[in-house]
């Protein structure tokens, strides 16, 4: 294997790393908030994506267009979410708005069927597809477009929970309810604001990998990956999350070269369980002791 | 009353092939298939807080397991490869709860949800013996030279296994090992004040599920009689949870209650193909917004409104998250 190669792997593992990346973002957004695993997480990526899609069949609008499109539809659906159904659960334990989430999900996935049967489509894509030169290595504009627009991505959030009210709001909600509630910050609201940029992020990282794995009622699923990749990095942590997805991404890429291919679809459960055994706080994090 | 309501049931149990059409049959065994894989998920889940999204993983096995068995030994009577199946289940429960001895709530639901898909991987790259994506078809169950084939003698296989499988779940709150895991329902760190060893029943439940799951396994091989790697994908693990939840966490009764009402409705879906998981989800979080506790605790309101004195588990079990 000639390292022009292996750079090429590395870079197209990155680019599916900062999609991983978004994905383990827009959960422990609402995890830190809610304290919540959101399992429809993949299935309002694919629902703000075929919304998207569909305005995209109809009037063939700008990409941008497109792109903001499913931005608000993904908004107008986190935030009908959580209004309408997990607000009513918040005094429910965990495990309870867990399964809410699951049986969401499945709705979701059915409605998307019902609405655009459960083929694949094509997406299209702001990138080319003529591979770009740079010295001997090849790399497909695809790649680099998607980790350039994560980086951008991420770059706004980071403002976001550094530089504004809001995301100061969100962060003291996740490192203690109560005592932000005594501050003055409506609780409410941060979890309102936290379905709603979750859908987002996720929105994003939905017409970005569109056109890589196809448009479907199917491709919800990512999530898992997601999940993944936010345990590896350490769960909660937003940092971690960027880690890990950069890890699993990288990782699932290379393991089939130098394991048999067919490897590549347990790689990410294999590291899952091994990181939970060896350290559960992920590769960033640190173990969070439980209190009698 | 009560041993009048069993006599009961169990006549109507006995009785209903002779009254049902086979396909009605068919969808009993099921059931009781399902009811066992409930009760063993909730030995782990409502006994011990611990969540699986995992069984349709040991659900294969043990289908695998037996199938396997009984293709490669023709003759292999029926109680050995449900043995079979029970035990090789139960040594990769053991194999799976040690290491998941550390993790829980979220963390432990999602390294079984990741066993759950290297097990269909499994299935999939062992394909001399498993087939692979062909799928495999199983021979009928026998017993001696009798080949269990027809819907009837396999119902009356499944219900007699199923009835021991209950009976064992239910006598097991009653001795050391069930109240043991009881009292780390209620609290882990008073039951380990109290002398529990938490790290062996925690991974005893494991295996004790595991186990019944497989012997669910095996006798899903032979009602289904094919196998593939596709039935037992992340969506089943989901469905046995759902069983759980809709019947009552930490209920034996629940769990048969529940695994009826999800199978039945699978079936009656069945020309709804688009709209099921519509529906599925829909009655999903109903029953969380309006029915915690599941069917078990309605019943148990129901019965206490109707004057009857309260006669299961105080109450409701809750699983924590990882923050508590």
């Amino acid at each position: 294997m000639t390292t022009a190669a292996l750079i090429h792997v590395v870079v197209s593992g990155l680019a599916t790393g900062f999609i991983y990346a978004l994905m383990a973002i827009s959960l422990v957004i609402i995890y830190n908030a809610t304290r919540t695993l959101n399992f429809a997480q993949g299935e309002m990526l694919m629902i703000s994506t075929f919304v998207g899609w569909a305005v995209y069949q109809r009037a063939k609008l700008p990409l941008a267009v497109v792109m903001l499109i499913a931005v608000v539809a993904a908004a107008l659906l986190g935030w009908a979410i959580e209004r309408a159904i997990i607000r009513h659960a918040i005094a429910a334990t965990h495990f309870d708005v867990l399964i809410i989430t699951l049986g969401l999900s499945l709705m979701l996935r059915s409605a998307a069927g019902v609405a655009w049967t459960h083929d694949d489509f094509p997406f299209p894509s702001f990138f080319g597809d003529r591979p770009m030169a740079v010295g001997p290595v090849r790399l497909a504009p695809v790649s680099l477009g998607i980790i350039g627009a994560s980086l951008a991505l991420m770059a706004a959030l980071w403002v976001l929970f550094t530089r504004t009210r809001l995301g100061r709001a969100m962060r003291a909600v996740a490192q203690n309810q109560r005592a932000a509630r005594l501050m003055g910050i409506s609780v409410e609201r941060v979890y309102s604001a936290s379905w709603v940029l979750a859908a987002v992020v996720g929105a994003i990282a939905g017409v970005l990998i569109a056109p890589v794995i196809f448009l479907s009622s199917k491709m919800g699923i990512v999530v898992i990956n997601g999940f993944i990749a936010a345990v590896l990095g350490g769960f909660g942590s937003m940092p971690g999350a960027v880690v890990g997805g950069m890890l699993l991404g990288v990782i699932e890429n290379l393991a089939p070269l130098y394991l048999p291919s067919s490897i590549k679809h347990s790689v990410p459960f294999i590291m899952l369980i091994v990181i939970l055994l060896i350290r559960p706080g992920g590769v960033v994090g640190r173990v969070a002791r439980r209190k009698v | 009353m009560r041993r009048a309501a069993l006599a009961i049931g169990a006549l109507a149990l006995l009785g209903w092939p002779w009254v049902a059409p086979s396909y009605f049959v068919f969808l009993a065994s099921l059931i009781v298939v399902n009811a066992i894989v409930a009760i063993g998920l909730n030995l782990l889940s409502g006994y011990t807080n611990q969540l699986s999204f995992g069984h349709a993983g040991f659900l294969a096995v043990g289908a695998y397991t037996a199938a396997i068995l009984a293709t490669h030994w023709p003759g292999a009577p029926v109680p050995v490869t449900l043995l079979a199946a029970a035990i090789v289940t139960a040594l990769v429960g053991l194999a799976l709860g040690v290491p998941c001895l550390r993790l829980e709530g979220l963390y432990l639901a999602m390294a079984t949800l990741a066993f759950g898909f290297v097990v269909v991987e499994a299935i999939l790259n062992l394909d001399g013996l498993t087939r692979g994506n062909d799928g495999l078809r199983v021979p009928p169950a026998r017993l001696g030279a009798w080949a269990l084939a027809g819907d009837v003698e396999r119902y009356y296989l499944v219900l007699l296994v199923g009835a021991v499988m209950v009976w064992a779940a239910l006598n097991l709150a009653r001795t050391r090992t069930g109240r043991a895991l009881l009292a780390i329902r209620e609290s882990e760190i008073a039951a380990q004040a109290s002398g529990v060893h938490l790290a062996r029943y925690r991974t005893l439940a494991f295996v004790i599920s595991a186990l019944y799951t497989g012997v669910a396994g095996g006798l899903f091989a032979f009602v289904v009689g094919f196998l593939s790697p596709d039935a037992f994908d992340v969506f089943l693990s989901v469905d046995f949870v759902a069983m759980i939840i809709i019947g009552g966490l930490g209920s034996v009764p629940g769990s048969v209650a529940g695994a009826a009402v999800l199978t039945v409705l699978h079936d009656s879906l069945a020309g709804l193909q688009n709209y099921r998981p519509l529906i599925f989800g829909a009655i999903l979080i109903a029953s969380m917004l309006f029915m915690p506790g599941g069917i078990a605790s309605a019943a148990r309101r129901i019965s206490a409104m109707a004057g009857y004195p309260d006669s299961g588990p105080p109450s409701r079990p809750t699983i924590q998250g990882d923050h508590a």
